[in-house]
């Protein structure tokens, strides 16, 4: 594979008839593009960004839904030197009043030059928002109605400069938005070919959102540079019927696909035995879980859901992955062959001491952890001690990474990226051990709760639950609960009555506040406990105590660990 | 579709998704009550409810033309069965 000095000229290197995306929405609905007619279509989005003024080091926003429209745009604003960055579609729940302040102060931190919208977004959302002076909003009029200009100059910057912004956790007007720069992302691409061993033959499946890094860069960046075809659903579409991506990977032949956990969870138990009648998986060479905590159980219950159906006992691979990265610090099964590595140790000293005590398989108090694979050429990572010190094999602490794809910083936001980005080490505020040579990552620092996927704030909640005029204001905690059914975390909530008397109104409470929740994050919460005064646990410094509290509630509520 | 049908329609679901989809029995919700959009109940679990709705009203729902916004109450699940629904084929 020819070595790239941007993403631009990967982009139109690529042999033109050869088939890209794939969109797919129904069986009586869905429709290819190839390299040549997406290029064709991200030209004519670039000659209208043109007229809007966009030039060279712009930021473009995108707010549209997931397709090629979408990829065509953000192809767009990089053939101009611009910056695009893409931001979730708003769902139906949203408030509107919410959403148009998380836009405005997302526009700002990113001095957009340009919010590009398709037809659908509501134009409710958009009434009154504040942006910067030279924001302009537009949207996607469809690219087969304007004229082609062929001579449209493309304004190639150098490898070194800024090629998109991609986020990381946080609400919308909060976000974190990682700049990545066209040779750090061709880097980690590079990286992942040679893991991947990537081949002509492959062709790539998701369903996964382009805000994610793992949908942007597994399934877009990937196959835009190396021209390969991609079979897309929407998270929506895939949600309502998660056997479809089984059916597709056997229709198209795909070789390659990205899941989080509890996806393979959703996949075992939610597909009817009859739509799995026909399926053959045997043309998938990796379905890489990542992006949220690996458990064996998940990947067990997949392989014995599916082994029947073609599936290779090495298909199932596994990858430590973070924005900040551009992607993947680690991969598993880059020796053709090999399952990811497993061990079993001892649960309660793991979570209590944050020790590693290796046990026989199914001992009592043991807990199968799974290996996230050795590091990706290039990529380094330490185990450092609370005290800064690093930690020997076998010991668990901080993970912390470097690597030749590692970000820069958090656009416009030198507060945050101090605190992370430390001597060219990037502290990703996850808990591992690596052994033999693997990463093992076994928590968090923080008490960041990762729900499908999505890396979400407890104080993000807990602020919204504070503002209820019947909780005592701070005395509310959110914090999560692996929920082994589901293969993921979920949301618990507890929250203190101002007054005793107010429990009456308990589940109106809980109404409100759940609306409130799922309006402003779109988040939806498995329980709310409301609790008289005083029930919450406070730290030593007077303020709400998650884990204690947690423990409190886990020892009422038994049943809430499943 | 007669009312009573419909009625019946909206009473199992209504069932269902107290019962076994939020799993507190003795909570009161109507057919207009948003599910989705009041965070009671989450996308992962419209897949569970679409299936329900086709056992319920006893037609074939071609999934990919249905949006998580299509489901958001009882009445607008039942109006997305009668909207794109095919009724069964009988085995």
């Amino acid at each position: 594979m020819p070595r790239y000095e941007t993403l631009v000229e990967a982009t139109l290197a690529a042999p033109s008839h050869r088939p890209f995306i794939t969109m797919w929405h129904d069986e009586d609905d869905f429709t290819t593009m190839t390299f040549g007619e997406f290029v064709r279509s991200a030209r004519i989005r670039a000659a209208e960004f043109q007229s809007k003024g966009v030039t060279l080091g712009d930021t473009v926003i995108l707010i549209m839904q997931q397709g090629p429209s979408l990829m065509a745009s953000f192809v767009a604003a990089m053939l101009l030197g611009a910056v695009p960055s893409i931001l979730a579609y708003p769902n139906f729940k949203v408030d509107p009043v919410k959403y148009r302040a998380g836009l405005s102060g997302v526009s700002k931190n990113l001095g957009a030059r340009l919010i590009f919208l398709d037809q659908q977004f509501p134009e409710g959302l958009l009434d009154h928002v504040a942006v910067n002076d030279g924001t302009e909003i537009a949207r996607d009029i469809g690219s087969d109605e304007l004229a082609f200009s062929a001579d449209l100059p493309v304004l190639v910057p150098n490898s070194n400069s800024v090629a998109f912004i991609q986020h990381s956790a946080g609400t919308t007007g909060l976000q974190k938005g990682v700049a990545l720069s066209h040779r750090v992302v061709l880097k980690q691409l590079e990286h992942l070919e040679a893991a991947l061993r990537l081949n002509e033959n492959d062709r790539i499946y998701s369903w996964l959102p382009l805000y994610h890094d793992m949908g942007l860069i597994a399934c877009f960046m990937l196959p835009l540079v190396y021209h390969l075809p991609i079979v897309m659903q929407t998270p929506a579409n895939w949600v309502m019927r998660p056997g479809s991506m089984l059916s597709l990977i056997s229709e198209y032949g795909c070789t390659l696909t990205w899941i989080p956990n509890f996806a393979l969870q959703f996949l075992s138990r939610r597909v009817p035995t009859d739509d799995r009648a026909s399926l053959d998986l045997s043309s998938l060479r990796y379905a890489i879980n990542c992006s949220e905590p690996v458990r064996a159980r998940s990947m067990d219950e997949f392989y014995t859901a599916y082994s029947d159906f073609g599936l290779r006992p090495d298909a199932l691979q596994t990858s430590y992955a973070m924005a900040e990265n551009v992607f993947a610090v680690t991969q598993s099964g880059t020796a053709e062959g090999c399952a990811p590595s497993r061990m079993w140790v001892n649960a309660r000293l793991l979570i209590d001491q944050h020790v590693v005590i290796p046990m026989g398989n199914g001992d009592r108090d043991a807990v199968c952890l799974v290996s996230s694979g050795a590091c990706l050429p290039g990529n380094q990572v330490r185990i450092v001690s609370i005290e800064g010190e690093d930690l020997p094999e076998g010991h668990v602490g901080e993970i912390a990474v470097k690597s030749d794809s590692l970000f820069g910083g958090y656009y416009n936001r030198p507060d945050l990226t101090a605190s992370v980005l430390k001597e060219g080490w990037y502290w990703s505020g996850d808990l591992g051990f690596c052994l033999d040579g693997e990463l093992y990552v076994t928590g968090r620092k923080s008490d960041l709760i990762i729900v499908g996927g999505k890396n979400i704030y407890p104080q993000d909640i807990e602020e919204i639950v504070w503002s209820h005029p019947l909780v005592h204001d701070g005395r509310a905690v959110a914090f999560g609960v692996f929920n082994s059914n589901l293969g993921t975390e979920e949301i618990i909530v507890v929250a203190e009555v101002e007054n005793q008397d107010d429990l009456e109104n308990a589940f109106a409470i809980e109404r409100t506040v759940r609306n409130a929740i799922v309006a402003e994050l779109g988040i939806t919460v498995r329980a709310v406990y409301m609790k008289p005064p005083r029930w919450i646990v406070k730290s030593t410094a007077g303020k709400p105590a998650r884990f204690a509290t947690r423990q409190k509630l886990l020892s009422e509520e038994p049943g809430l660990q499943v | 579709m007669n009312p009573l049908d419909q009625n019946s329609q909206a009473n199992a679901l209504l069932d269902y998704i107290v019962r076994e989809v939020i799993g507190r029995p003795g909570i009161s919700l109507s057919a207009d009550s948003p599910l989705v959009s009041s965070g009671l109940i989450d996308s992962f679990a419209l897949v569970d409810l679409l299936a329900k709705l086709e056992d319920v009203t006893g037609m074939r729902i071609p999934a990919g033309k249905v949006q998580p916004k299509d489901m958001d109450t009882v009445n607008l699940m039942l109006l997305t069965a009668t909207r794109i629904g095919k009724p069964k084929k009988s085995s």
